[in-house]
């Protein structure tokens, strides 16, 4: 292939919502030209099972890409693997890697998060493992056929995940999170406690309120005093203490940057023909009324479907209800619409057998959940609650908190 | 297995099934999920396609049901998956109604 080329549509980052742009754009234009700069060596593929499934061995590389190459050439849609675009110049409309300059007429930059890394006194950068790509899970998986004891540094969702997986391999397992809470801030903390407790009951060791004191190296691995007063020995270090967007490539340009992307509710950001979809936009959502970034499944995939018809000029606002999910073990925990601004919450269900929920409440009306069950348990009243979020229907707290009662007769109302 | 071997099996009354919602029906160690919308009464397997979560919690809108689970979504008269994360269509069963009686094929 050339090394300058020129596209009319370019979009930078080929993870979920990249790939849902491309075959959106295709749907309604197929003589532009058309491709996805990815520095990645993999088609565009699904993150969830890398922390779960992937890791449990269930499933393989090819199980979870959103598409395989034949979707991709039979809608003429090139994918330029291994390019890591290093420069951008919006005025020239060019972005260059190591070897290419692309130029482009229409740009959609879906370029994710990165993980927050730590600096750990002692420890070998090598010796410690980090969760966003697929070669990671690999390196992970590799490490832990050899590994017995198993450190993970953050009690947020994929740290949780990987530990519920590396317990089911049957790894010894310690995780330290430095609040009091497991999951952040709007997880209920008694939500938390169940999914800790179940932790605890298959054995892993949770530390919370704990940070590290300090790390010595020994023969096979480390010893980690924590500030609970414990050592841990491990032969295996994993970080998972959050993501920032991927913006660093932005920093000296004119694009306009606030904890990821500006953009507006039609995924347009501060320059012309530029566009941005999933983890890297800080959007503008409409029924909030604020500006908005998530890091979910259902959102890369949505926003990026905005972004494909936004692109080709069929004006589409983007105003869905923000839905994520976290497996661990047999339990499904859900969260959707607003997590963190609410007056007080209604719960509905006891515990994590019957499905509990906590809703979120503001002026009478939903205006999230938090839901944790075995298998699917919440998913319908998760789901319902979203749309009665939309919706702004007002709700009585009796019948919110009566598990037996039907929330869809709501909707109907 | 072979269409002379299927036989019908009834599985409930008509008035037990909402409209735009679905029971489970287990029989001889499977489970189905009968649905009632619109168009009349369906049947699938009952378990979802991707991670075996019964469907029974899932939710009906239109033609469709959404697995609680991860949200994957199956067309409920052809079972087809539509998009992720399922990609393994859902197996679908005659259904017949008989004097406020559903039956389905199996
Ligand atoms: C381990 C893990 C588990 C998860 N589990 C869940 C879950 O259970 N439920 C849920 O709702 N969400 C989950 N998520 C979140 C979900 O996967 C993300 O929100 C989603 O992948 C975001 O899609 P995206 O297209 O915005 O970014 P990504 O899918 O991250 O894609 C961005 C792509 O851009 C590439 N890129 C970045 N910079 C450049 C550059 N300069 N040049 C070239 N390419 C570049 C990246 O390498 C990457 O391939 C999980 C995420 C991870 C990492
Ligand atoms: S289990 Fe049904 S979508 Fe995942």
């Amino acid at each position: 292939m050339e090394n300058n080329i020129n596209y009319n549509i370019v979009i930078l980052g080929g993870g979920q919502a990249a790939a849902h742009a491309a075959t959106t754009i295709r749907q309604e234009d197929e003589s532009s030209s058309l491709a996805i700069i990815t520095n990645e060596n993999y088609l565009p593929y699904e993150r969830p099972p890398l922390s779960k499934s992937f890791l449990l061995n269930k499933v393989k590389e090819s199980d979870f890409l959103f598409y395989n190459e034949d979707h991709y050439k039979n809608l003429n849609i090139d994918i330029l693997k291994n390019e890591e675009v290093i420069n951008i110049d919006f005025e020239k409309k060019l972005l260059e890697s190591k070897n290419k300059k692309i130029t482009y007429t229409k740009l959609l930059i879906a370029t994710g998060c990165k993980n927050r890394s730590l600096d750990l006194e002692n420890v070998n950068s090598d010796d410690v493992y980090y969760l966003r790509d697929i070669n990671e899970s690999i390196q992970i998986k590799n490490k832990l056929d050899l590994a017995k004891n198993i450190l993970i540094i953050g009690g947020g969702f994929i740290g949780l995940e990987i530990a519920s997986s590396a317990n089911q391999l049957g790894k010894n397992v310690d995780v330290i999170e430095l609040a009091d809470s497991l999951m952040g801030r709007i997880v209920p903390k008694e939500i938390a406690t169940i999914v800790k407790n179940k932790h605890q009951k298959n054995g892993v060791n949770v530390h919370l309120n704990t940070k590290i004191i300090s790390t010595t190296k020994i023969d096979d691995g480390y010893e980690i005093n924590l500030s609970d007063n414990s050592l841990v020995k491990c032969d295996m270090i994993i970080v998972g203490i959050g993501a920032m967007p991927n913006i660093d490539i932005f920093k000296d340009s004119p694009l306009k940057i606030d904890n990821g992307i500006l953009t507006d509710q039609n995924n347009k950001t501060s320059i012309e023909n530029v566009f941005a979809a999933g983890d890297v936009a800080n959007f503008f959502h409409p029924l909030y009324e604020e500006n908005i970034r998530l890091e979910s499944w259902k959102h890369a995939q949505n926003h990026g479907v905005a972004a494909g018809k936004n692109i080709t000029g069929i004006k589409t606002e983007y105003k869905e209800i923000p839905w994520m999910w976290s497996d661990q073990y047999d339990l499904n925990l859900q969260l959707t619409g607003r997590c963190d601004q609410y007056d007080s919450f209604i719960k509905r269900g006891k515990d994590e057998n019957e499905g509990i929920i906590y809703f979120f409440i503001k002026n009478n009306k939903i205006v999230g959940a938090c839901g944790l069950g075995i298998g699917g348990k919440i998913g319908k009243d998760i789901r319902l609650a979203g749309m009665l979020s939309e919706k702004k229907v007002e709700i009585e707290e009796d019948f919110l908190s009566d598990p037996s009662s039907k929330l869809n007769k709501l909707l109907k109302k | 297995m072979s269409s002379e071997n299927k036989q019908w099996i009834e599985v409930g009354n008509t008035d037990q099934i909402d409209m735009e919602d679905l029971i489970r029906f287990d029989h001889e160690g499977k489970t189905y999920a009968i649905y009632h919308i619109e168009d009349g009464f369906y049947a699938t397997d009952g378990i979802c396609t991707h991670e075996a979560v019964h469907l029974e919690e899932g939710i009906v809108m239109d033609d469709e049901i959404e697995c609680p689970m991860h949200q994957g979504i199956f067309n409920i008269k052809t079972g087809k998956a539509m998009g992720p994360p399922v990609c393994i269509d859902l197996k679908t069963y005659q259904v017949k109604v008989e004097e406020n009686k559903i039956y389905i094929e199996i």
